[in-house]
């Protein structure tokens, strides 16, 4: 009797390997021979498009189910993320007003729409598919894994979306740009996206940041925007929005660019935000019981001028920008080795004071020339 | 043979007691007679070990009739009961009596030289009395006066250090929210190592302190320069590092009293060119290792506090190390 069985089951284990074994070769020959119809032109076979669906739908889910969502309603988080999703995927997927790229609709599958999107995925996983991006479709990870900050300003912006009409996008994405003659046209190629343009976020003249989490570079040193945007095209300073952006720019693009905002005057805060009385002896003197040097040492504008100036500075950004340091983002540039050591020892309520102060503080332009 | 083979490395440890950190080469009254407890408790332990191995012995081939005292009640009652309590009684007499000037020594005797050593992580703050009682503020090496009591009040800043030069007295904690005492009276000049004896997280172990023992004389000329004013730089390089060491920040932490900077988060500076060492005595004080500490210290001392300034070029760190070496 147990001879039998064994019997039985070696020839079953014989069939199973055999039947693997005829698989694998079979799917290389098919693979090999060249028959499969790679086209994007034909399309799937219907069954084909809803497995690849299928499987697609389940496995963001799955792996987004664990995912905690920030509160997205806020006006500094869609602004920003508006601000991005014009330069990076407004390409492929359109918007209210602007169609998606011919060519890319033609990849398979074609870019969504996004007004849908946005409706049939929860925020986080929206998050999860901006993040990481998704196989065999053309959709991209976001640049850098680090920045869960930047993703969750795009998911807010896209939480917006079927909201927008063709005048609130461009609006929201600070598209607007003056009409052109024909001949301008014809010259150097239609403007209304404004696709490149720095002042879409970071405000330009007299006009300051669109967004409360986009830096005010009004002002700044220019060996201090020259460094980070070097630190952001060679891929040190971590973001998915800025390395882009400055991985574009020839080398006197970024001097001529760094020397315009140098020379220009901070715009004024349009309010005072509330901050405490603690925040100015932080500024000034420190805290050094906790072994916090005071801000202004290096910040102030007797400093290296490769050291950004904080006066007026957007508090949202300077806040957000201490608190990434301060759960877990690792120091990359040069300078950032020298704050992000100091930003791990702020506590959260130090962090909001101290931004707020530095958001008060009126310019060194402003103030006059020191005594 | 082989049984002794564990004990060869010996010799090599004891001559790693070399002069400068070690208990058995004391440089104070108070090491002395720490050193002499020492040798009294080796030598006896050393006498009664002997004793034991031999009744030992004795106990397992030894004549019959020995082996047979060996083995009554009187015998256990005396030799394991009334010989150590009377030899450990003998031992705290002679203990309280021969550490008289550790144990018992008024805070305020006069001629006594104060100092404040706070254990921080890593390194120490050091705060002598300067002529007007203002306090002079140095870091990270310690003089002392010989034939006079100076008297350590020690403290920490953040977890529990320990204050330990061997070759001048016990070690005595440093502990948070407390001041512990220490009293040195130093008879021999030298140069002696204090390491940080309790482990306080990450670069513990290059935590230490250079403690000279000077003729009073010069301790006290010594003194009266440690409390002046930085020297003002003079050549160019020493000009623009001193530009340069502001510009860039160092003051928020670090002060050279005579300028700007005034950061009490770190060491002072103020004669940093006249230490022995770097970093807590984890470098030999000279530009190369000077310019290493500033633009590579998480190399050079992992964990520590001090943010990496790689931000300099070459011309800049040699310009900041000539100013940094003229601070003498």
């Amino acid at each position: 009797m147990r001879r039998l069985m064994n019997a039985r089951a070696r020839r079953l284990s014989v069939i199973i390997a055999a039947t693997i074994a005829g698989l694998m070769v079979g799917g290389f020959l098919f693979a090999w021979s060249g028959i499969y119809n790679i086209a994007a032109s034909r399309g799937h076979w219907a069954v084909v498009e809803w497995l690849l669906q299928f499987g697609m739908n389940n496995s963001v889910k799955r792996r987004a189910w664990a995912i905690e969502e920030p509160p997205l309603d806020h006006a500094d988080l869609y602004v920003l993320g508006a601000g991005h999703f014009h330069r990076a995927c407004l390409h492929c997927h359109g918007a209210p007003g602007v169609p998606g790229d011919l060519t890319a609709q033609q990849a398979l599958p074609p870019p969504p729409e996004l007004t849908h999107a946005a409706k049939e995925w929860k925020a986080r996983e929206l998050f999860w598919i901006v993040k990481h991006g998704i196989k065999y479709t053309g959709m991209p990870a976001w640049v850098v894994q680090e920045r869960d900050d930047e993703v969750w300003a795009v998911v807010a912006f896209l939480k917006r979306l079927p909201e927008l009409d063709a005048e609130g996008y461009r609006r929201l994405a600070g598209a607007s740009a003056p009409s052109q003659t024909g001949r301008d046209i014809a010259m150097v190629g239609r403007l209304t996206e404004l696709i490149g343009a720095c002042a879409r976020c970071h405000g330009a003249e007299q006009g300051r940041p669109a967004s409360g989490l986009v830096p005010v570079l009004h002002g700044q040193p220019a060996a201090f925007l020259i460094t980070a945007l070097q630190a952001y095209a060679k891929g040190l300073r971590p973001s998915g929005i800025m390395q882009p952006v400055a991985g574009e720019l020839q080398t006197d693009e970024i001097t001529k660019l760094a020397d315009y905002y140098a020379g220009l005057a901070v715009p004024r805060q349009t309010s005072r935000i509330a901050t405490s009385a603690t925040a100015q002896s932080l500024a000034t003197d420190g805290d050094p019981n906790a072994k916090i040097p005071p801000c202004g040492t290096c910040h102030d504008v007797k400093a290296l001028p490769i050291y950004p100036r904080l006066a007026g500075q957007n508090a949202a950004y300077l806040a957000n920008r201490l608190r990434v340091w301060k759960n877990g983002l690792r120091p990359s540039s040069d300078t950032e080795a020298i704050m992000v050591p100091i930003a791990r020892l702020l506590s959260d309520e130090q962090i909001t004071d101290i931004s707020a102060y530095f958001a008060n503080l009126p310019s060194e332009r402003e103030r006059g020339p020191t005594p | 043979m082989r049984a002794i083979l564990p004990l060869l490395p010996i010799p090599a440890l004891v001559a790693g007691c070399r002069e400068g950190q070690s208990a058995l080469t004391p440089h104070s009254v108070q090491a002395a007679e720490i050193a002499q407890l020492s040798w009294v408790l080796f030598v006896g332990g050393s006498l009664i070990l002997v004793v034991v191995i031999a009744a030992t012995w004795v106990a397992i081939r030894g004549p019959a009739a020995i082996r047979q005292r060996l083995a009554t009640q009187r015998m256990v009652v005396a030799g394991g009961i009334i010989f150590p309590a009377i030899v450990l009684t003998a031992l705290l007499f002679f203990n309280i009596a021969l550490m008289q000037s550790s144990a018992r020594a008024p805070a305020d005797k006069p001629g006594t030289v104060p100092i404040a050593v706070a254990g921080e992580q890593w390194w120490w703050r050091v705060n002598y009395n300067g002529s007007a009682g203002s306090p002079v503020a140095t870091a990270n090496e310690i003089k002392i006066p010989i034939g006079r009591d100076v008297l350590f009040t020690l403290s920490s800043a953040d977890v529990i250090h320990s204050f330990w030069v061997p070759s001048l007295g016990g070690k005595v904690d440093m502990i948070p929210g407390r001041q512990t005492r220490l009293r040195v009276h130093a008879t021999r000049p030298g140069v002696f190592r204090g390491p940080c004896a309790e482990y306080c997280g990450g670069p513990h172990a290059l935590m230490a302190l250079p403690v000279t023992a000077m003729p009073a004389d010069e301790f006290d000329a010594w003194l009266g320069r440690e409390q002046a004013d930085a020297v003002q730089p003079s050549t160019g390089a020493e000009h623009q590092g001193h530009a340069l060491f502001l510009a860039s920040g160092c003051g928020a932490c670090h002060t050279v009293r005579g300028t700007p900077a005034n950061g009490t988060v770190g060491p002072d500076l103020t004669h940093l060119g006249s230490r022995r060492s770097i970093g807590a005595d984890t470098l030999p004080l000279n530009r190369e290792n000077l310019i290493r500490f500033v633009a590579e210290g998480q190399t050079v001392k992992p964990g520590n506090k001090m943010p990496e300034f790689r931000i300099f070029n070459d011309a800049q760190r040699d310009a900041l190390a000539a100013y940094l070496l003229s601070l003498r």
